[in-house]
């Protein structure tokens, strides 16, 4: 007994995985003839369509990510920043259409983010003649590019308005609600979260109500010529028809796209190692002369902008309602999979819990399984594998 | 002098909402004359559902609809002399809201006598307690375990001013059923929200009363959450295994995304999208008018499902007419010209007559209490605005029977008839720069009671 126990011992994280392998190879033999059973059209079809959501999901990961990776937080209230950059963009999308863009608005919501990106590393910066002159040039060309009418200028102002609203957002949770708490217990700045998509929630409520908006943002794409949506013939090979929703195809590439710029970011500018570093210990970094409000302030505005096109991309392919946060929910999977601080982990674990998801809708119809079980049994696993998540950093700490 | 002209002033301020209470109402809405003057007192409306989650789409116009139809009353009288008052709040379908709520009511130091509910969900969590409290309710909904218990046999203190989702979807059997011609070899496939009422008509009763009216439904339902970005998965599963209907008890976005989805597989002319009550309504064409379908028209045009009370086109109705005036003299939205602002408009109406029953019964409005209301629901014979009857057989039931099939299509150019292209629609400019096309409901059937389809109902077939 006593050679068996110590066995174990020596050889546990062996034999644990060894157990997860031929767990996993007994749910292949499971699975594979459910999987062959299907036809092969419609295998391709869930493929794809998984992969589509699947980029939306990585997407609101990416911006979990951004600021977990600059602050260690977990931002609870992604959800929330995500439903209030795609009303603001469709606020913007509506009232240029009609050429009723409010001037006060305009020159508000310009000058209010000119002065939170100027003030990032203190309110002193306001009495430098420098600084005022970006804010009194900012704000001009802001405003005016909001404010100009003109055909076909719908949806950039409206993409304009959006961004610069995403980054106020960030900016200013970032001064009034994450700043204060630099030092102390991670724990609170979570909590801090929490109580800030309750307050996201009243503000998105009292502004644009309660009922749920249709967002027209896709509805041009058939008139650049682009079909919506994409069909392809699978000819006898597939013997079906692909389907390809064109506003999912095009926040996939979107997401692509912001993967490759914050990669990049993070791996080769000294602002991106700079947030790592931040990241790993905030009273370090400071020590070494890392403006660390800063670099919290620039995560939180990136995040938010994230969070907008996520907004607007999501707003598109169905609608803006009170019910979207609720998805973010379905990216936390993902983050968790992929690793906290992994931008390339987002990507994957968005991607896998998509993919997951539609297989299972496809592989057990009416059980509920692909929405419900799968991604959380998935993740389930790999934690249990990898409990920094697949790409997640493998931490030690010194007792 | 001055003082004589201020008190003139005061008076003359005073004597305008007397005036204002002049006005009578019209001769087609009768209620039981009062022989109690209450005068001086407030009856109030309690209501606490879903107002800013999946269901606000339904629920703002409700709001508007009572508001609306609460200042209506009050200027010609209110209840017998008081004044009706709403109490709304908000749980953005949340239970646990959805029990403080219902606490903070059922707590205070003068009970209500009535509670008015609007989700599924709540009904089925407050069943029991509210029989127990012994405070009855109104509501919207209809899922067997909220209106007759788990067992589905225990008839509680909560009534349905529409048919239970089963029996509705029973109904929907009926007519295909009765229209072979229309629907040869029907597949039913059962496409919904999860939760209390998405999950509502999916009943082994109803899949038995189904294939006796020679419908098959599907023995797997699919369903996707309201913030689903894509259903196609779900969709195909049906249409693979046969569905050539597909049927949705969800609202809003629910049926606009299935049959969005549909016209994007280009199974529109092959898959018919039936629904619940909700799934017939403005908000959903409003929802579904960017996703067209093949002719140009929005995808959800040509929806069949029930419609169990009348409809804003049906203007040789009376109610009708006068909730059509009353919407336009407030400037109510196309948006909040739907379903809910209707009902809002009957359940004051019927909180009208209820009361002056139940004072006239029971000689003031503080001896009203839940049990007196119970009984006054329970043999109630009214017609509230003509929207629909109320009978719940002396007790023995506890939704409305009346049902009739009705199919979603939108309003032509010339305003005299149903499209038939998207070029021949009406479209009216939205505020937000886009356009909208013009809901209308075309009634198939009279209207007739719908099958009990509860666990034991009368129209259950045997064996099942």
């Amino acid at each position: 007994m006593a050679t068996i126990t110590r066995t174990f011992n020596n050889n546990r994280r062996s034999i644990t995985t060894g157990l997860y392998v031929v767990a996993v190879v007994l749910a292949l033999i499971w699975l594979l003839p459910l999987i062959g059973g299907q036809r092969p059209y419609r295998l391709v079809q869930s493929t794809i369509t998984g992969l589509l959501v699947g980029g939306i999901y990585a997407l609101i990961a990416l911006g979990i990510v951004v600021i977990n990776k600059a602050s260690g937080v977990f931002n609870f209230a992604h959800g929330w920043m995500m439903l209030l950059g795609g009303l603001i963009f469709y606020s913007f999308f509506t009232s240029s259409a009609a050429g009723t863009v409010s001037p006060a608005a305009a020159v508000a919501l310009s000058l209010l983010t000119m002065i939170m990106v100027i003030t990032t590393n203190g309110w002193r910066q306001l009495m430098q003649p420098r600084s005022l002159a970006i804010l009194v040039i900012g704000t001009a060309v802001f405003s005016g590019a909001l404010l100009i009418t003109g055909a076909n200028l719908q949806f950039v102002q409206a993409l304009l308005g959006a961004a610069l609203g995403g980054v106020l957002t960030g900016l200013v949770v970032e001064r009034f609600t994450i700043r204060p708490l630099i030092g102390q217990p991670l724990f609170a700045m979570v909590l801090m979260t929490l109580a800030l998509s309750e307050l996201l929630h009243g503000i998105t409520q009292l502004i644009w109500g309660s009922v749920e908006i249709p967002l027209q943002v896709f509805t041009g794409v058939a008139q650049l010529g682009i079909p919506s949506p994409i069909r392809i013939d699978g000819g006898e090979t597939l013997a079906g028809t692909i389907i390809i929703r064109t506003e999912l195809l095009i926040a996939f590439i979107l997401a692509l796209l912001a993967f490759g710029g914050f990669v990049a970011f993070f791996r080769y500018t000294s602002a991106g190692l700079s947030m790592r570093a931040t990241a790993e210990n905030q009273k370090l970094a400071q020590s070494v002369g890392l403006r660390v409000r800063t670099i919290l302030a620039v995560a939180w505005a990136i995040a938010a902008l994230l969070a907008a096109v996520a907004g607007v991309l999501q707003g598109g392919a169905t609608s803006l309602s009170l019910n979207m946060p609720l998805l973010a929910l379905r990216a936390f999977p993902a983050v968790l999979l992929g690793g906290l601080e992994s931008i390339g982990g987002a990507l994957v674990g968005g991607l896998v819990i998509g993919l997951v998801q539609e297989w299972a809708n496809l592989l057990f119809p009416g059980s509920q399984a692909g929405t419900e079980l799968a991604p959380y049994v998935v993740l389930m696993i790999v934690l249990a594998i990898r409990p920094d998540g697949l790409f997640g950093q493998k931490r030690i700490e010194r007792i | 002098m001055r003082k004589v002209f201020l008190a003139l002033l005061l008076l003359a301020a005073l004597a305008v909402p007397a005036f204002a209470q002049d006005e009578t109402l019209p001769d087609f809405i009768e209620h039981t004359a009062c022989e109690v003057d209450l005068t001086g007192e407030t009856v109030t409306v309690y209501h606490f559902g879903d107002i800013s989650g999946s269901y606000a789409f339904i629920t703002q116009p409700l709001l508007a609809g009572l508001s609306d139809a609460i200042a209506y009353y009050n200027a010609r009288g209110g209840v017998c002399g008081a004044t009706l008052a709403s109490d709304n709040r908000d749980t953005g379908g949340d239970l646990a809201q959805t029990q403080a709520h219902y606490d903070y009511y059922s707590t205070l130091e003068d009970e209500p006598d009535l509670i008015v509910l609007y989700a599924s969900g709540d009904a089925e969590l407050l069943s029991s307690q509210m029989a127990e409290d012994e405070i009855p309710g109104l509501i919207s909904a209809g899922s067997v375990a909220g209106l007759y218990g788990e067992d589905g046999a225990t008839p509680g203190w909560i009534y349905a001013s529409n048919p239970l989702y089963s029996d509705q979807i029973g109904s929907f059997c009926r007519y295909v059923g009765a229209n072979a011609d229309q629907f040869p070899d029907p597949v039913v496939g059962y496409i919904s929200w999860p939760g209390a009422f998405g999950e509502a008509a999916y009943t082994d009763e109803t899949v038995s009363y189904c294939a006796a009216q020679g419908v098959t439904v599907l023995e797997t339902p699919e369903y996707f959450p309201p913030t689903a970005t894509d259903i196609t998965t779900n969709v195909q599963n049906l249409v693979d295994a046969g569905a050539n209907i597909l049927y949705t008890n969800s609202l809003a976005s629910g049926p606009a995304l299935v049959a969005a989805t549909v016209a994007l597989l280009g199974l529109d002319d092959d898959v018919q999208v039936a629904g619940v009550n909700w799934a017939l309504d403005t908000s959903v064409g409003l929802l579904g008018r960017s996703s067209l379908g093949s002719d140009g028209l929005p995808a959800v045009n040509g929806l069949v499902g029930s419609l169990p009370f009348y409809w804003w086109t049906e203007t040789d109705q009376p109610g009708i007419g006068l909730i059509r005036e009353q919407a336009a003299a407030n400037e109510r939205a196309l948006s909040m010209q739907n379903i809910a602002y209707l009902l809002g408009w009957g359940l004051v109406d019927t909180y009208v007559e209820l009361y002056a029953v139940a004072v006239n019964e029971v000689g003031s409005l503080d001896a009203v209490d839940g049990a007196v209301m119970k009984g006054v629901i329970e043999n109630l014979s009214y017609s509230p605005l003509g929207l629909y009857s109320f009978d719940y057989n002396g007790g023995e039931t506890r939704a409305l029977p009346g049902n009739r099939i009705a199919r979603m299509l939108f309003l032509n150019a010339d305003g005299t008839g149903p499209a038939t292209s998207g070029e021949d629609a009406m479209t009216v400019p939205l505020a937000d720069g886009t356009t909208a096309y013009i809901p209308i409901l075309v009634p198939l059937t009279e209207f007739e009671p719908a099958p009990d389809l509860r666990p034991g109902g009368a129209d259950v077939p045997a064996g099942s």
